[in-house]
């Protein structure tokens, strides 16, 4: 780095310093940021035997194939429905109850902290959870359901369309809707009285209060949530791969299902690489918006 | 040189010619001992199966409590994979370098595509240890895959298939004997369905499950996937006439038959929500256990046929036992492998699920200690049929005893186009004639990449 002309020694040292501190963070930052990137845009070149990870260069035939088939245009319109889908129950549901656990009433600590439950559940554990309770044979939704006179038979919630896509959104719901009571609620909670007080006097009623004093004070953390768990949502694997596996068919075979099924079960990793670089391509419009609207605030 | 030797005679003055030469043939002998067994160096072998219940890990863990007590410095780890989940866990650990030791109970299929990548240890000197003597005739033909080399060995034999039939149920429907055609099966199911029982638990699901028994399906139709060639052959009337049974038999199928595998299917016939099952032996052992009730009126049966002059084909994975080339303290992994059929273990493993895994030596099957047992006593017709139906059992590495070994067999099963064929036919009412072209050139590919 070279030093300008009127820099004392000290401020050399302490450039030196700062370079020396921040070293670590950039260490860190390529070998498990960086690497990563750069070796799957490389491995999306090559035509490669995941076992073996043997292969040869194919240029950009992986992207070719990625563009002219109707696999990767299938996958991207399911993860949006279900990213979409499951962002919006969240945000409602998230909301509601932050609104609800707002008001004062008895246990109200306690349903704070139930309400947590679902996000710190393993993935897993809630999926076994909700396998079961969706079973055809004994699960206790049909059961319910069959006993109120809803349905005559067990439905199929997890096997035929549109039902397999309306479970993993209905679940996904489920078990991230409490991020959006930790963040909503927070913020709920640094709300001027003084601005409720003077809504009531002008005759606002609930709904009123809701639209005009809460919503806007609600818009600058929903952005940043919604702007996060699309992000987050949009990457989803576990919670899908394991409810459906992507079926009926490839009804609910999101990208990163997609990316997997092509890196291990098809074992074409450099295949599987190009659809993981289009996929971050996606993203980034997503992470694009987050950093402007982030930088907007802190400006 | 005369230097050399007084020196050597000075330090050694009490050694005979004979202790020394004595001493050199021992020493000799040691150094042609497994280096790593010997030396007291720590050795960790990691064993990975997807056949896990609890009774067959309490088997495994005599084995292993044997093995590590005859090896003082050998440590034996066992790890828990699946039917469906073994592919890619694989793959990863071949690409990473972090391969099991050894791996037990996959298919014959997924062994002859590791061993055409170059990934697999010759098996030749385990089956030396073990004693090709004690083998069925042929029982490791399908693992010869290049002339003079084995892949693996069998560590059983599975008759993954057969129709399982609640002879009760049979009765009070009045139905005399037990389906052999696809109408007869039809109309069984039709009659014995009612009062929250279904007919048959066949599987539907986007999974391996739904790819296997269906190529079965196909076979028991007159077709064929492959030419014995190996050119594709899916694209045939028998296998319209395959979909066109299949799809049939949705109605007579719980609801949620639509993500059936393995594990869902057994439930569904043990628990007596199913009139009909489709599994291997493990469900004599799953309903002594789970469902007594029912006990005493359970029998199979091989599947039915399209027609009478169809043969029965019978759907045997092969249960395999292989070494990944890259495995550690290699020594040591062989001799755990041949010790996997020392009969003690061996039989305990066996007994775990009687009639699931069936024995691939001769001198088990007829050993004392294997045929007592209440199960394999109590249902002996049921063992023998299945243990017949095995021996000639087939899969789509190996088709018929015309076809040639397919080693895309594997790949072909993982990546789950035949499964998604039947879910395009049977759930989404697609044409036949295009789902079946569009699924020939699919298999087409994953052959030609």
């Amino acid at each position: 780095m070279p030093n300008r002309p009127n820099q004392t020694t000290l401020e050399r040292q302490y450039a030196r310093l700062g370079i020396l501190l921040i070293a670590p963070t950039v260490v860190v930052f390529s070998a498990v940021i960086v690497y990563p990137l750069l070796a799957a845009i490389y491995l999306s070149l090559f035509s490669i035997y995941t076992p073996t990870l043997q292969g040869e260069f194919v240029g950009i035939d992986n992207y070719v194939k990625l563009l002219s088939g109707k696999l990767f245009w299938q996958s991207l319109g399911v993860t949006l429905t279900w990213t979409v889908g499951t962002l919006t129950l969240q945000v409602i549901f998230g909301v509601a109850m932050a609104l609800l656990l707002n008001r004062s009433f008895w246990f109200r600590s306690l349903a704070r902290s139930l309400v947590l439950f679902p996000y710190f559940l393993s993935t897993v554990v809630a999926v076994l959870v909700w396998r079961w309770l969706f079973n055809d044979l004994y699960g206790a939704l049909n059961h319910i359901l069959m006993r109120v006179g809803v349905i005559d038979m067990p439905l199929d919630w997890l096997g035929s369309m549109p039902n397999a896509m309306i479970g993993i959104i209905l679940v996904g719901a489920w078990k991230y809707f409490p991020f959006v009571v930790i963040a909503v609620l927070a913020r709920l909670q640094t709300i001027p009285e003084h601005l409720y007080e003077a809504a009531k006097i002008d005759g606002a009623g609930p709904i009123a209060r809701f639209f005009d004093v809460t919503l806007p004070q609600l818009r600058s953390v929903l952005t940043v949530i919604i702007l996060l768990r699309a992000i987050w949502d949009f990457k989803e694997f576990d919670l899908i791969y394991l409810l459906t596996g992507g079926g009926p068919v490839t009804s609910t075979q999101t990208l990163a299902l997609l990316v997997y099924k092509e890196a291990f079960s098809l074992n074409q990793m450099g295949q599987a690489a190009a659809y993981a670089v289009a996929m971050m391509l996606v993203m980034l419009v997503f992470m694009v918006v987050y950093i402007r609207r982030t930088g907007t605030k802190e400006t | 040189m005369s230097n050399h030797e007084s020196k050597g005679t000075a330090l050694l003055p009490s050694l005979s010619r004979r202790s020394l030469l004595t001493g050199i043939t021992v020493a000799g002998a040691a150094a042609m001992m497994p280096r790593r067994l010997r030396a007291q160096e720590q050795i960790t072998i990691r064993w990975w199966s997807p056949q896990s219940s609890p009774a067959q890990l309490a088997a495994y863990k005599t084995q292993i409590s044997n093995f590590e007590a005859l090896h003082e410095n050998v440590k034996v780890v066992f790890e828990k994979t699946s039917d469906e989940g073994y592919a890619p866990q694989l793959a990863a650990a071949f690409a990473s370098g972090e391969v099991p030791n050894i791996v037990t109970h996959l298919p014959s299929f997924a062994v002859s595509d590791y061993w055409r990548n170059g990934l697999l240890e010759p098996f030749n000197d385990v089956i030396e240890m073990v004693g090709p003597d004690k083998y069925y005739p042929g029982a490791n033909d399908i693992y010869e895959i290049d002339k003079g080399q084995y892949a693996g060995t069998g560590i059983g034999n599975s008759a993954a298939n057969m129709l399982w039939l609640r002879t009760d149920l049979m009765e009070k429907a009045g139905i005399d004997k037990a389906p052999e055609t696809w109408d007869e099966l039809l109309s069984a199911a039709q009659k014995m369905q009612g009062g929250g029982i279904y007919g048959a638990p066949l599987p539907y699901g986007a999974n391996s499950m739904t790819s296997l028994v269906f190529i079965g399906v196909i076979h028991q139709g007159g077709g064929q996937v492959f030419s014995p060639e190996l050119e594709v052959a899916i694209d045939s009337p028998e296998t319209r006439d395959a979909l066109e049974f299949y799809k049939a038999m949705r109605e007579f199928c719980p609801p949620g038959a639509t993500n059936y595998s393995w594990g869902e299917s057994l439930t569904a016939f043990v628990s007596g929500a199913t009139a009909t099952g489709l599994y291997t032996g493990r469900v004599l052992a799953n309903v002594n256990e789970q469902n007594p009730g029912i006990a005493d009126s359970i029998t199979c049966v091989t599947y039915p046929t399209k027609s009478a002059d169809i043969p029965a084909w019978t759907f045997n994975d092969f249960p395999s036992v292989f070494i990944p080339k890259a495995a550690s303290d290699m020594e040591a992994t062989k001799q755990f492998a041949a010790f996997l059929f020392d009969p003690e273990g061996y039989i305990q493993q066996l007994h775990a699920a009687p009639g699931h895994v069936l024995p691939v030596l001769k001198t088990i099957a007829q050993d004392p200690a294997y045929l007592d047992n209440e199960i394999i006593k109590k249902y002996s017709a049921e063992v023998d049929l299945m243990s017949a139906a095995a021996a000639g059992g087939f899969n789509l590495g190996w088709e018929s005893t015309a076809h040639q070994p397919n080693v895309k067999a594997g790949e072909i099963v993982n990546s789950g186009v035949i499964a998604e064929m039947v879910q395009r036919v049977v759930l989404n009412d697609e044409n036949v004639d295009a789902v079946l072209g569009e699924t020939a050139s699919r298999i087409e590919e994953i052959m030609n990449a």
